[in-house]
């Protein structure tokens, strides 16, 4: 599950047996060389993410306070009460929003993409203004969609009642039917600019001479893209929409802000529930609990992409 | 602010030379590549239209962050809401400006996604170029494992970041911010920076070595100048990611070394949370460093996040 | 509390320490005797506090609100002209507050004045590191009902600071044009919800009554719940999910769907509401008054403000108001002494007390501050006293240290009716499983 063996599956054949060649093992003295050169990044994250990311789990089995001395194991109770309490609700809408969050701003960003790899006029002043949605820190998206979907002040409530389509101003971020919609949209905005910069990126890398030798035999612009276009950019689409997915599924700021997690836990995901659950609710057995099957369905997802993915090339 | 999205010269070991030269990434072959010449008019009108829908979901918020900071407080109730503010004002910002509170975030956002990047870019240049250059039993164990570690949830990290940080006095101080930073800014910029290295040809470092140079003096003076354009999209990527951040500084910082994003959160969520106008001002001068540090170093950014991952 | 002797013996230590410092014979005596009456501000808190004062960290959430943050800046300069120490101010804005500091309580990061809402005393005190400030309150007048609020378990977890209620806040210009008079506000649910039916025929976008309805003060639901009779706890069993909950719940649902009530609203949004106009009643503390006007575009707003009884279930009952108060705790460590010292000065100093009145507007908790002209002479101060605090009563749920926790399952649960998600009863029943569960 590497980017690059996304990134190789896009490559040509010939590319890669000759990297094979040029990078074929050193002499083994190298070998301490670039362990010692490895020590600093593995010290760092094996303090800052593999013993917190461990040590969060082990608490699963404890009944813990964040503010309270002490701890007692229990076992599986905390894993059994998550269980029978929120946790498919959670995954639901975890799923819902990292689906939408993923696929929207794909959609979003692939036709501006294609749009502007065409010859129009201010292309590439274009580019740079739709950069900027995705320059604005999380929080300030949060703040921006509040402001546009506020249920008595809001842009958007006057925006669709004076095009006739609501009656009355509705509270989009205060109604279980919308505010999921909401918060998609906002972090929608901010991520599509990235999704157009790198599908747009791979479209530049695909050779015209194809295009214009497939055009000289009468195919129409739909059958070029489908059997010119999209082949080329089968590396660079599974990547952004791995990342975009993997981002998304522990994404914490635009919820939290926007909605915090509410109306009646309409837009808890995941990462909004454990939040809470420890820092709120004081209570790390319970967040470690959410944690754990959080990882198995994480480690599960993998598997199934790793499975996908390896009639990829093996490097 | 035109933007000229180009890539570094597409890693084709045949034509090894295009990056040897300069060290910076030389334009694609740009004549050769990119849109059709001939466009039927349909595409044409598809184009615009899609430009036109997508563009105005893009800018129009955009466009309404602006309205709003220039919008008089007492106009900024108005229902339905004005489009085009009736006396534009800039006393939003000028609030913004007496508010020391908010230099204090300020301050502390520069000082902790400063270090965060350099820190991120010397730990990650090394682990990049052992990862790129050499071959031994478990690289790409270790790889995947870095490369997946920024899928594990930070909310969850969070939780024993914050025990750790508190047993060891951390709490409350830039070290622990940054050390949080690096949580997520480590794997992607390992990956970038890797992706990079992988560019620089292997004949070269040969060369050196026969030359005689020691292997930390051919990292030193021939592969980091080399790669320079890529430590430069790596650190300001690092800086990016420190400066949006939110959850750690949250509950990591404290009211003594907040930075702006929760800062912000502190300031306007609550009883200002009505105070629209400074609110929008904020978010726009929040923005801003993000943005002009984007555009001036772009072109670094777009190539050395797509590096590795567009081949041609 | 199992803390408590631990903390006492901490108390005791540090003033053997201020013993063995002074030396001097006076403030030896002064501080073995500390209840002794004090001759003039500041004596027996010096000696509370021993020698040499240090600068220390004072929280509060008024510093983030734009209206009462002019007063908090005042006492902080008086106190440090006064004690010539440097106070350093440290603000979270009120929904986050409880959270922020316990984190920062919890690292130890933050020691010194915590300005507390009294609801909160319980959950801080678990932490182990609240000073029991009883030595403080003799001799400077806090009334006994102010100095009873501001404990724990009957411990002095805080100085009372300002202890008054939450109530109905009505606009009277508003309230005229469907007929009813400020001296004539409904007294019972039925002719409440005529009114407000009356007031959202006046049409224009008006919210009749901008009650809570975002999680973070759904709290305010609670008094509507003792209003149709629910005890809340009985002991220690919790009661919600009886018949008066439910239909406490149940008749908050129906304003909610008649859009009497409306969505997305907070305390800040329905000060913001009220200020433009745009809602006739809301619920508040007296601290909101300086908000709402200032924010007004109508000057005239605050002759307008007029403070109502709750309305009751059944003609004869009486009215429910939630005790909603201030006080000043303080938390071990670094600072500590100065920070006590403080915190007495703040909330007894008459001349601090009085001015801190003009602008906030919240009852002061001594005697002779009560009595003063400046507070018996503010109509709205009055009017809100005899309608609202006169009756008012404390949260039961304060009593248990989960409180934050409780107040939110209750809240989660309470939205959850509001926008469809379940039914009253079934609510209110896990509601009360629940909080039963936090309360152990």
């Amino acid at each position: 599950m590497t980017h690059r063996d996304v990134a190789m599956s896009s490559s040509q054949t010939h590319t890669l047996e000759h990297r094979k060649s040029q990078t074929t093992p050193r002499r083994l003295s190298d070998g301490q060389f670039a362990v010692l050169l490895l020590l600093p990044g593995v010290a760092l994250l094996a303090g800052v993410v593999l013993y917190p990311l461990i040590a969060a789990l082990v608490t699963a089995f404890f009944e813990q306070s964040l503010v309270l001395p002490g701890r007692t194991f229990v076992g599986l109770q905390n894993v059994v009460e998550v269980l029978q309490g929120d946790f498919l609700r959670l995954l639901r809408q975890t799923m819902v929003f990292t689906l939408g969050t993923t696929i929207l701003p794909f959609v979003i960003g692939f036709a501006l993409a294609l749009a502007l790899n065409t010859r129009i006029r201010g292309a590439k002043v274009l580019r740079g203004l739709m950069l900027i949605p995705w320059l604005v820190p999380g929080v300030v998206v949060s703040f921006l969609w509040m402001w546009i979907f506020n249920a008595n002040y809001g842009v958007m409530n006057a925006l669709l009642q004076g095009l006739g389509l609501v009656d009355d101003p509705q509270a989009w971020l205060a109604q279980p039917g919308t505010a999921m919609g909401a918060v998609i949209l906002a972090k929608t905005w901010q991520s599509f600019p990235w999704m157009m910069v790198m599908l747009l990126a791979g479209l530049q890398t695909v050779p015209v001479e194809l295009h214009e030798a497939a055009e000289m035999d009468g195919a129409g612009t739909v059958r070029r893209f489908f059997s010119i276009t999209l082949p080329h950019l089968k590396g660079i689409v599974g990547l952004v929409v791995l990342l975009e997915f993997i981002w998304n599924f522990q994404h914490f700021d635009i919820i939290y802000v926007l909605t915090g997690g509410g109306p009646a836990g309409a837009t808890q995901t995941f990462a909004t529930a454990v939040y809470e659950t420890a820092f709120q609710g004081y209570d790390l057995g319970k967040a470690g609990a959410l944690g754990l099957l959080w990882m198995v369905l994480l480690m599960a997802l993998v598997v199934v992409y790793v499975r996908f993915s390896e009639k990829g090339e093996e490097r | 602010m035109s933007a000229t999205t180009q890539l570094p010269a597409t890693p084709t070991p045949s034509t090894p030379s295009s990056r040897v030269g300069g060290g910076t990434p030389r334009p694609p072959q740009r004549l050769r590549r990119g849109g059709l010449r001939s466009e039927r008019p349909g595409v044409r009108i598809a184009a615009w239209a899609t430009v036109i829908v997508c563009g105005g979901f893009g800018l129009l918020p955009v466009y309404w962050l602006l309205a709003t900071s220039l919008t008089p407080r007492d106009q900024v109730f108005a229902y339905p809401p004005r489009f085009f503010p009736a006396a534009p004002t800039l006393d939003a910002f000028a609030s913004l400006a007496a508010n020391e509170q908010l230099f204090g975030y300020l301050r502390n956002s520069v000082i902790v996604s400063v270090i965060t990047a350099v820190l991120s870019v010397l730990v990650s240049a090394y682990m990049g170029y052992s990862f790129s250059k050499f071959r031994y039993r478990g690289r790409r164990s270790l790889m995947y494992l870095v490369l997946a570690s920024q899928m594990f949830p930070q909310a969850l990290l969070l939780v024993t970041l914050y025990s750790v940080f508190s047993a060891y006095n951390l709490l409350n101080t830039y070290t622990a911010l940054v050390l949080s930073f690096t949580t997520f800014t480590l794997p992607l910029c390992v990956w970038m920076l890797k992706g990079f290295f992988d560019t620089i040809p292997d004949e070269l470092i040969e060369a050196a070595r026969v030359d005689g140079a020691s292997r930390l003096r051919i990292i030193h003076s021939i592969v980091l100048p080399l790669a320079a354009p890529g430590l430069i999209a790596a650190g300001l990527f690092a800086f990016v990611r420190g400066w949006n951040d939110f959850v750690f500084a949250l509950t990591l910082a404290g009211p003594e070394k907040q930075t702006l994003p929760p800062g912000l959160v502190n300031t306007f969520i609550g009883e200002a949370s009505t105070a629209w106008p400074e609110l929008m001002a904020a978010s726009l001068v929040v923005s801003l460093p993000v943005a002009i540090a984007f555009i001036a170093l772009q072109k670094y950014l777009v190539g050395g996040l797509t590096a590795g991952a567009v081949k041609g | 509390m199992s803390t408590n002797p631990l903390m006492q013996s901490a108390v005791s230590r540090r003033r053997m320490l201020q013993l063995l410092g002074i030396g001097a014979g006076t403030a030896a005596l002064a501080a073995c005797a500390p209840s002794a009456p004090a001759a003039s501000g500041g004596a027996a808190s010096a000696a509370a506090t021993g020698g040499a004062r240090t600068d220390f960290a004072f929280s509060s959430w008024s510093f983030t609100e734009e209206a009462a943050a002019p007063a908090l800046e005042a006492i902080v300069k008086a106190y440090e002209d006064h004690a010539d120490v440097t106070v350093n101010d440290v603000s979270f804005p009120y929904n986050e507050y409880i959270n922020q500091l316990t984190l920062q309580v919890k690292g130890g990061q933050f020691t010194g004045a915590a300005h507390v809402d009294v609801a909160w005393l319980g959950s801080l005190a678990a932490m182990g590191k609240l000073q029991d400030l009883s030595a403080l309150t003799e001799g400077r007048g806090y009334t006994d009902a102010a100095l009873a609020a501001a404990q724990f378990d009957g411990v002095q977890y805080g100085l009372p600071w300002t202890i008054g209620a939450i109530g109905l806040v009505t606009n009277s210009a508003l309230l005229e044009k469907v007929g009813v008079s400020g001296d004539a506000f409904p007294t019972t649910i039925d002719e409440f919800e005529k009114t407000l039916k009356d007031l959202k025929g006046l049409g224009g976008g008006l919210i009749p009554y901008a009650a809570s309805t975002k999680a973070a003060q759904l709290k305010d639901i609670l008094i509507w719940m003792e209003t149709f009779g629910s005890p809340l706890v009985d002991g220690d069993t919790v009661t919600i999910g009886d018949d008066a909950s439910v239909e406490a719940v149940t008749w908050y649902k129906s304003l909610y769907d008649q859009k009497l009530i409306a969505a997305d609203v907070d305390r800040f949004d329905a000060r913001s509401l009220f200020a433009q106009g745009r809602a006739a009643i809301y619920d508040d503390a007296p601290v909101g008054r300086g908000a709402v006007t200032e924010e007004s575009p109508d000057k005239d707003l605050g002759s307008k403000l007029v403070p109502v009884s709750r309305p009751v279930l059944k003609a004869g009952d009486t009215p429910r108001a939630l005790v909603w108060g201030g006080a000043i705790a303080v938390v071990d460590g670094e600072g500590a002494a100065t920070a006590a010292d403080f915190a007495q000065f703040a909330t007894s100093d008459l001349d601090t007390v009085l001015a801190d009145y003009e602008v906030r507007g919240l009852p002061p908790v001594t005697t002779e501050a009560q009595q003063s002209e400046v507070v018996s002479s503010d109509v709205f101060g009055s009017l809100f006293n005899e309608r609202i605090t006169a009756t008012s009563s404390s949260n039961p749920f304060w009593a248990f240290t989960a409180y934050s926790q409780i107040e939110t399952e209750i809240a989660e649960q309470v939205q959850a009716v509001l926008v469809g998600k379940t039914d009253p009863k079934t609510a209110m029943q896990q509601a009360g499983e629940a909080a039963q569960k936090l309360i152990g």
